[in-house]
């Protein structure tokens, strides 16, 4: 259009559009001064002026449709339309608050509940990490499992000959965690390291935003001390300083490093704890040593290298190596998986799950919305037929109740926004930490994209049926009609019906799923740990090499710490340990035992090995089941003694008695024998639903590698009430030794179950809002098949039926509906078994009593659902029902 | 007597500009007038005169204006404007070529 057209036509359109009532007004005026026109001429023509009037009325037409077809022809209908239906909406909600309100409310919980989830399962799934190209980084792995590790840390000659000798990965690298202490910035501070191969950074495609990453020649054992730093500690610790590079710290008092570059903002590798990153420094010794397993690898698939032909070519070289060195590598495989799905773990299909759960109450929750919305819609037949008559297209009321529901849907949509904002830190947990959002809720455009989406198509879902239906009515029998009685027909009914039926089978699935969790978390909960963490102090403090290279000075260290915590009033005993349960999985290496027939490498035993102190059994309450625990005899000097776990006893001493006997540490056949002095209870190292490895406990100050790391303090109230007591012991032997991760031990515990307690709670919520919903369902519609059928329940009575009959037809009615219901969620439920099976615990996935547990509450919910209008149908009295039209 | 409704939408709004060129007039008039002048062959029913009417406004090819005629009544007058006015002359030129055409046509004479 040309711009004079414009000119013309915009304000004329803009009249249109806001100046509504007066533009009405005049087309009213103005096609009625046409009709008094054309009657004058009828009158001039000879007719008689009622028959003038007529005919010409009856040549306009309906005037009101007149005015709508001059409206179209203005073409700004489709906004006026859309105003006026949104207002229209409004008015319909505010004449039926309580429908709204908890039309909204339903909807918000499960709208709000599915952004939620969403974001959880966004960050674990979707939100890409930040390296380039992050779905081509993969993690490689020994599988040890003929020793129990199925996915082992490798050792350095595993990871150089990988490097070398593979056909299928651009690169890779190695790293391995390491603690630093920072002196000369402030307060001495322990910084988390992650030692890293020079390649790494390279491999993972980020570049220093200031200074460079580490040279080939720093990365040897003869380079220079150097270190990059993180975005936050470059900011915390130095101030942002922008000449930071070639500055130089004191790290460990040991050596004088040379900062050289910092990472950009928001970069983490391998998750938020890692602070600095220092070089590997593999020397050609450590470069085929394979008797050490502490690596962490990555790798870069090359482009159009499938995961498979990875495995495949790594499963060679590890056949190789296991041939070239068949002590070390015997039974040792390799295997890659995708370095998001390591960062996952177990998370990934707990986020997948929970997805699952929260789209069923939606769907649950959009089904009920529906309902109602039908139920409403019979009644307002009167009202919509009336609308059709007056000259509204079918088209144009269907879009009017899809502007309805799409609002109330955009409404709740909002207010599920905020409660999902409220509830995105809760759920924290459930997103591992190399996967966490670095700042904030979590929630940004994919979210609000996502919730935006579930809203509209929400509200088209359950908007869609009630305007289905309604645009098929007959126009005449509608007005005609003058009660409930009118036909919301057999159809409606049934789509209902349908609606119910769906509702209660994914309520039942949803149930079924989450008694299965939250037995499972009941399970892991109740499981003897094999030591009584109440009221024990956890403390980690692990020292410093080289400062610590001494076994001597480490030696003395503990012991005098340990004499001084002891003396603390409150403290029954305490005890130091290389590891405490829950913080390693492995520390672990090969022994031989005496008298028995000698085993090849490959076979040999590979117990975990924890060094402790003498009253360590007692501080963390271990159970001494054989034998005697270790005392003064144990000394340094003495000969050395031993421990062994139950399951120890179990596998490799078979059926023998094991105190007395003897073993070695396997290596050199020179290594001193160890005599078993006692058994001890099982304790759950792993993690509380891990099987218990075998392990041995030996005196620490036997020996001379693996130092402890932690203290374990047993009091007689509160652990945390010495907390500040036992730093100060620490300090006051060494000052500068770093105290780091206080807590009490019961509280390590509930951290490990933290996840899989919060997914038990989460649906264990969602299965209860479930079944709400489900029994809303059902009550509604059993309580509307009442009112549509009080005549002829009415009838029933006159002809001589009991109120029981009546009491049994409608139960019946509502418990076929709930039993099709269950029929089809068992199904589903057990459809979806496998998928639960591996996360749960010490209960199968189709345990047929929990089925049937959740069946029966189920099918009685829906009885207690049928109950009032059962009663109200009972209680119908026929004089008035039959009167009733 | 060609029904109204056989002519094609821009026929109607071509004529329709024509009758409002040479004077300005309220619709009522503006149908007569058509009926008058074509002898009672063309003929707008008052269900497709308004919306036309209301549709060549919308397009900036006639104005309105509410005035008072001979016996007191308000009604709205119509009248072309410029834009209109060579909107007219566009679609008269395009409906002298087609029905040109249609005639050669239909004179040809049969074998």
């Amino acid at each position: 259009m040309r711009p004079e057209h414009w000119i013309y036509a915009i304000p004329l359109r803009l009249r249109s559009l806001f100046r509504r009532r007066e533009a009405d007004q005049e087309l009213d005026e103005e096609l009625r001064c046409h009709v008094e026109l054309k009657t004058s001429a009828n009158i001039a023509k000879g007719m008689t002026p009622q028959e003038a009037r007529r005919a010409a009325l009856l040549e306009m037409g309906g005037i009101e449709k007149r005015k709508e077809e001059c409206r179209d022809a203005r073409h700004v209908n489709w906004l006026q339309d859309l105003l006026q239906d949104v207002r229209y909406a409004f008015r319909a909600f505010v004449r039926n608050p309580a429908f709204f309100f908890f039309a909204v409310a339903v909807l918000a919980l499960g709208i709000g509940a599915n952004t939620a989830i969403f974001t959880v399962a966004y960050n674990v799934l979707l939100r890409p990490l930040p390296y380039r190209n992050a779905d081509r980084l993969v993690m490689v792995w020994e599988d040890d499992s003929a020793f129990g590790f199925p996915a082992n840390t490798p050792s350095p000659g595993n990871f150089a000959s990988w490097k070398s000798q593979n056909s299928v990965f651009s690169d890779v690298a190695a790293m391995d965690t390491q603690r630093f202490d920072l002196s000369g910035q402030g307060d001495p501070e322990q910084l988390l390291a992650t030692e890293i191969t020079a390649n790494m950074f390279p491999l993972l495609g980020v570049k220093p935003v200031l200074g460079r990453n580490i040279s080939p020649e720093e990365d040897t054992p003869a380079g220079d001390h150097v270190v990059i730093l993180s975005h936050a500690v470059w900011l915390a610790n130095f101030g942002g300083d922008p000449h930071i590079v070639g500055k130089q710290i004191w790290l460990n008092n040991f050596a004088k490093y040379t900062i050289i570059g910092v990472m950009p903002r928001g970069f983490i590798f391998p998750d938020r704890e890692t602070q600095i990153w220092t070089p590997m420094r593999f020397s050609d010794k450590d470069l085929v040593n394979f008797g050490s397993h502490y690596l962490h690898v990555v790798a870069r698939l090359k482009p159009g290298v499938s995961l498979s032909s990875a495995n495949a070519d790594l499963s060679i070289i590890a056949k190789r190596l296991q041939q070239e060195h068949p002590q070390d590598n015997a039974k040792e495989g390799a295997f890659a998986i995708p370095l998001r799905d390591r960062l996952a773990g177990s998370s990934r299909l707990a986020a997948m799950i929970l997805l699952g759960a929260v789209g069923f109450v939606l769907l649950i929750a959009c089904a009920n919305v529906a309902n109602l919305l039908l139920a409403r819609a019979a009644g307002r037949q009167k009202e919509l037929a009336m609308r059709m008559a007056l000259g509204a297209g079918r088209a144009r009321i269907v879009r009017q109740l899809l502007t309805e529901s799409i609002l109330l849907s955009v409404i709740a949509g909002t207010a599920g926004l905020l409660l999902a904002l409220s509830a995105t830190p809760f759920l924290a947990n459930l997103i591992p930490a190399g996967l966490a959002p670095l700042a904030g809720s979590g929630i940004n455009a994919y979210v609000l994209t996502f919730l935006v989406a579930v809203s509209i198509f929400c509200g088209v879902l359950f908007g869609l049926a009630p305007a289905l239906r309604i645009s098929r009515l007959d126009l005449v029998n509608a007005i005609k009609q003058s009660g409930a009685g009118s036909g919301v027909g057999a159809a409606g009914m049934r789509m209902r019906d349908l609606l119910v039926v769906a509702e209660v089978a994914l309520a039942l699935v949803l149930f079924s799923g989450a008694t299965l969790m939250i037995r499972s978390f009941i399970n892991v909960r109740n499981l003897d740990p094999g030591f009584r963490p109440a009221h024990v102090l956890a403390v980690e403090t692990e020292l410093p090499f080289p400062k610590y290279q001494e076994v001597s000075r480490r030696n003395a260290f503990f012991q005098q710490t340990l004499e001084r915590i002891n003396h603390l009033p409150g403290v029954v005993a305490s005890g130091c340990t290389t590891w405490l349960p829950l913080t390693n999985r492995g520390g672990a290496f090969g022994i031989v035992i005496e008298g028995q027939p000698p085993l090849g490498a490959g076979h040999l035993p590979i117990p975990n090995v924890r060094m402790i102190s003498s009253n360590y059994i007692q501080a963390i309450g271990m159970r001494l089941v054989e034998g005697r625990a270790f005392d003064d005899r144990d000394a340094a000097k003495s000969p050395l003694v031993a421990l062994i776990n139950q399951t120890a006893a179990k596998k490799f001493w078979g059926g023998q008695d094991p105190i007395g006997t003897r073993f070695r540490h396997f290596g050199k056949d020179k290594n001193p024998s160890i005599t078993v002095v006692g058994v001890v209870a099982d304790v759950r190292q792993a993690g509380l639903d891990q099987p218990p490895r075998p392990e041995i406990y030996v005196p620490y100050d036997q020996w001379d590698f693996f130092a402890p790391g932690y203290i374990a303090v047993r009091t007689t109230g509160d652990p945390m009430s010495v907390a500040n007591a036992v730093r100060e012991q620490v300090w006051a032997v060494d000052k500068d030794q770093p105290v780091t991760h206080v807590m009490p031990l019961e509280q390590m515990l509930a951290d490990y179950l933290a996840p899989r307690e919060l997914q038990s709670s989460l649906l264990g919520g969602f299965a209860g809002f479930a079944l709400l919903l489900a029994a809303l369902g059902i009550y509604a519609v059993l309580a509307f098949s009442v009112t549509q059928r009080t005549q002829e329940i009415g009838v029933r009575v006159t002809l001589g039926a009991q109120q029981s009959d009546i009491l049994r037809q409608i139960l019946t009615q509502g418990l076929k509906l709930a039993g099709l219901g269950v029929v089809i969620g068992v199904a589903g439920a057990l459809a979806l078994s496998q998928l639960l099976a591996t996360l749960l615990f010490g209960v199968s996935a189709t345990d047929p009593l929990m089925l049937a547990g959740a069946v029966a509450v189920l099918l009685v919910v829906a009885m207690v659902a049928c109950y009032i209008p059962a009663r109200r149908a009972m209680r119908v009295d026929p004089m008035v029902a039959l009167r009733y039209e | 007597m060609s029904k109204p409704s056989d002519l094609v939408q821009g026929t109607l709004d071509m004529l329709l500009l024509k009758i409002l060129a040479l004077e300005p007039l309220n619709g009522f008039a503006v149908s007569e007038r058509l009926k008058q002048i074509s002898g009672d062959v063309l003929q707008v029913s008052d269900g497709s005169l308004y919306p036309a009417l209301h549709k060549l406004e919308q397009e900036g090819w006639i104005s309105a204006e509410w005035k008072t005629t001979e016996n007191n009544r308000r009604a709205k007058f119509y009248s072309l404007t410029r834009l209109g006015r060579r909107q007219l002359e566009k679609e008269s030129e395009n409906w002298s070529r087609l029905s040109t055409a249609i005639s050669r046509v239909v004179k040809l004479k049969e074998a």
